[in-house]
């Protein structure tokens, strides 16, 4: 009896007074980020004796999914949250949980105050940021290399590029939310505003401004450099590294995060993708660089067993075991531990790297995670996608454009 | 037990799955679309702001303009190539089961979202159907990328999915009384006559049935224009459903979205209503004294 009790109370000493958990987790991403982190769940899982259940998906939909589960009060216990998505699922902080509760879990000090600001609402920290992100341009070198072409440093090397890569082959490609991307980063560029006005809750540019960087993003099209918004459609509601032209380098060039690295360069096979400094249009006052938190962990509000969550979320962010299994699979990790490790050991690919650095030297204001949200997304889509249809001109699209978007902004003022 | 409550006790997993899925939620989002809830905090009282909001709402007008056009070009579409499949079905051929089973199979399947991928990469600019109009020499077209060809190849894939009404065509074909032909025939009509004036009059009330349940499940098309265009291009393919959908899950407007549910719930009955009041026009059934 006394060896029974003795045993049952050496167990949970060992696994911290939490017991064995059934757990689950939810993530959007590519399938190297899917097999990584189901992995990193086993290893995690073993050593804190729990069992998470894995609920990943690509990212189209995922907000939406995410969106039903809360509302539904079914989300999982651990949630790999979008920046943007916190104002919406959590405007007073209490949307998810507080996890500096879990501060003797989780090892708060691996990231920095500011990075850890990123994560809160109403100064309550709902998630922690896994890594800092921002759109970088990515090549195809080989596709340059076959055509004896260094990789563009400017819009105009960029632009020579069209016709002289091959037969067919496009220098680059920018549609749907890559369109609204390299519109912001040209508009941003020039006038060294983000969109939204934090002050004002209003969009910052004027409609000149606006046109201006439409007007640039249609002389791309003009010129062959980008495919037409029309040819691009004519693949169907499919991302670019879905898309056979990507995979057989008849695309060589886009405008990505660089946390998606190896969801554009996986499907390359042998070709490589490599990132390039920031192509500034000319005037620019600064580099335009969109420099934000990538994804979050965060702890759903709900969890029946949020101690058990946080050991995960700590396990596999600053465990060496699961640090060295995601690797880079969410771009340059934030934690302190997690980045010098890896740095270290020379586990992550030296084009992330290099294009996390372009990130992280970059200059740019600090974005609104309004500039995200779905409605003024979707607005700032459907009008550029109306001049690149010809149903509108540049000026009178800038100017509906931001006459809606501030309309949208409202509720948030 | 006695009788009846062994009977309800079989009717227990209809009347509770009709109760939780079905009447329940349909009261809820009646509720609901009186309200501003935007899913995370409580649902607070609005009236009508949500209906009168939808008559100034240009994408709703947009949308509900495409539905109308998807459902008018669809329906009678699939019920005519439904029947035409139906009629030849209904010779004696041979391999007749394996025929009938092949051109069944498209309706169990055409919904999933494995075929409007499918569907996707068969139109996309070098997929199938291109690859086979350049091999005969004609131009490749942009199917999806053009707002006409786009909503037109999605119409396509619902008019694939003929099966079940090619099913039930078939069921009242066969039950056409055949010496109907045989005294048609002796007075000299021939096949095309026959068809007209004997087979499609006895069948009217089975291309009614149909006519209705095609209308209502092509109001309520979702994955074909979510997976194959999102909506696209232009909004060409921005069916009613998925504005609700966006609505609802992505610009979290769910008191807007049941009431565009609602909108659409009338007027589909409005059609319907249409529908049954024209039918006493042109449906006959058995015994009916203008037959």
């Amino acid at each position: 009896m006394k060896l029974l009790t003795t045993t049952i109370l050496a167990t949970g000493l060992l696994a911290g007074a939490v017991q064995a958990e059934d757990l689950r987790m939810s993530w959007w991403g590519g399938d190297a980020r899917h097999a990584q982190t189901q992995e990193a769940l086993a290893v995690c899982g073993e050593k804190h004796g729990h069992a998470v259940a894995a609920e990943f998906t690509g990212w189209a939909g995922h907000q939406e999914r995410i969106t039903t589960q809360i509302a539904g009060r079914t989300e999982a216990d651990i949630m790999q949250i979008n920046w943007p998505w916190l104002p919406l699922f959590s405007p007073d902080g209490t949307g998810f949980a507080d996890l500096r509760d879990h501060a003797d879990t989780i090892d708060l000090s691996q990231w920095t105050d500011e990075q850890l600001a990123g994560g809160e609402m109403n100064g309550v920290l709902n998630g922690l940021p896994v890594a800092e992100t921002g759109p970088v341009y990515f090549f195809n070198k080989t596709v340059f290399d076959a055509a004896n072409l260094p990789l563009p440093s400017t819009w105009d090397e960029v632009r020579a590029a069209a016709g002289k890569l091959g037969d067919g082959v496009m220098p680059f490609e920018a549609q749907g939310l890559n369109a609204i991307f390299l519109v912001s980063t040209t508009v941003t560029q020039m006038t060294g505003k983000d969109l939204i006005d934090p002050e004002t809750t209003t969009v910052a540019w004027t409609p000149e401004e606006l046109a201006a960087g439409i007007r640039f993003y249609l002389s791309l099209v003009e010129d062959g450099t980008i495919r037409s918004w029309q040819q691009v459609a004519s693949e169907g509601n499919i991302e670019l590294f879905e898309m056979r032209p990507w995979a057989e380098g008849r695309i060589a060039g886009t405008y990505e995060w660089d946390s998606a690295y190896a969801k554009y360069a996986d499907p390359l096979g042998d070709q490589e993708l490599v990132p390039v400094p920031m192509l500034q249009v000319e005037g620019a006052v600064n580099d335009g660089t969109y420099r934000k938190p990538s994804m979050l962990f965060a702890i759903s509000a709900r969890s029946q067993h949020p101690k058990a969550a946080a050991q995960i979320i700590d396990c596999l962010l600053n465990d060496p075991d699961a640090i060295d299994i995601l690797s880079d699979s969410r771009g340059i990790p934030a934690s302190r531990t997690a980045a010098e490790r890896l740095t270290a050991e020379g586990l992550i690919d030296a084009n992330v790297v290099a294009a996390h650095d372009l990130v992280q030297q970059g200059q740019g204001p600090v974005p609104s995670p309004l500039s995200e949200h779905p409605k003024v997304r979707g607005i700032f889509g459907d009008y550029l996608e109306a001049v690149a249809y010809d149903q509108i001109g540049p000026d009178d699209a800038a100017a509906e454009m931001i006459d809606e978007i501030d309309r949208a902004l409202r509720s948030f003022r | 037990m006695e009788s009846p409550r062994i009977g309800l006790l079989y009717l227990a997993p209809y009347l509770i799955g009709l109760l939780v899925f079905t009447a329940i939620p349909f009261v809820g989002s009646l509720y609901l679309s009186f309200t501003d809830y935007n899913l995370i905090q409580s649902p607070s009282w609005s009236g009508l702001d949500n209906f009168r909001e939808l008559l100034n709402d240009r994408t709703f007008m947009r949308s509900l303009r495409v539905t109308l056009l998807y459902v008018f070009i669809t329906v009678p579409l699939k019920l005519a190539f439904a029947l035409f499949i139906a009629v030849i079905l209904n010779y004696r051929l041979r391999a007749i089961g394996f025929f009938r089973t092949a051109y069944y199979v498209p309706s169990i399947l055409g919904g999933s979202v494995a075929i409007a991928v499918l569907w996707r990469y068969i139109f996309a600019d070098a997929g199938l159907v291109n690859m086979v109009l350049s091999g005969i020499g004609l131009e490749p077209l942009n199917w999806f990328g053009d707002p006409v060809n786009a909503l037109f190849t999605i119409s396509l894939l619902r008019t694939w999915q003929f099966g079940s009404a090619m099913v039930i065509f078939l069921a009242a074909l066969q039950a056409v009384d055949k010496s109907l032909y045989e005294a048609a025939a002796i007075d000299g009509a021939n096949k095309w006559h026959s068809f007209v004036h004997i087979t499609l009059p006895l069948i009217t009330p089975v291309i009614f049935f149909n006519l209705i349940m095609q209308m209502v499940q092509a109001f309520q098309e979702f994955n074909g224009p979510y997976i194959i265009t999102g909506g696209g291009p232009l909004k060409s393919t921005y069916l009613l459903p998925l504005y609700i959908y966006d609505e609802a899950f992505k610009n979290f407007n769910m008191g807007y979205a049941s009431a565009m549910a609602w909108a659409l719930f009338v007027i589909i009955m409005a059609l319907t209503v249409i529908a049954f009041w024209s039918s006493r026009k042109w449906v006959y059934y058995a015994g009916d004294k203008r037959s």
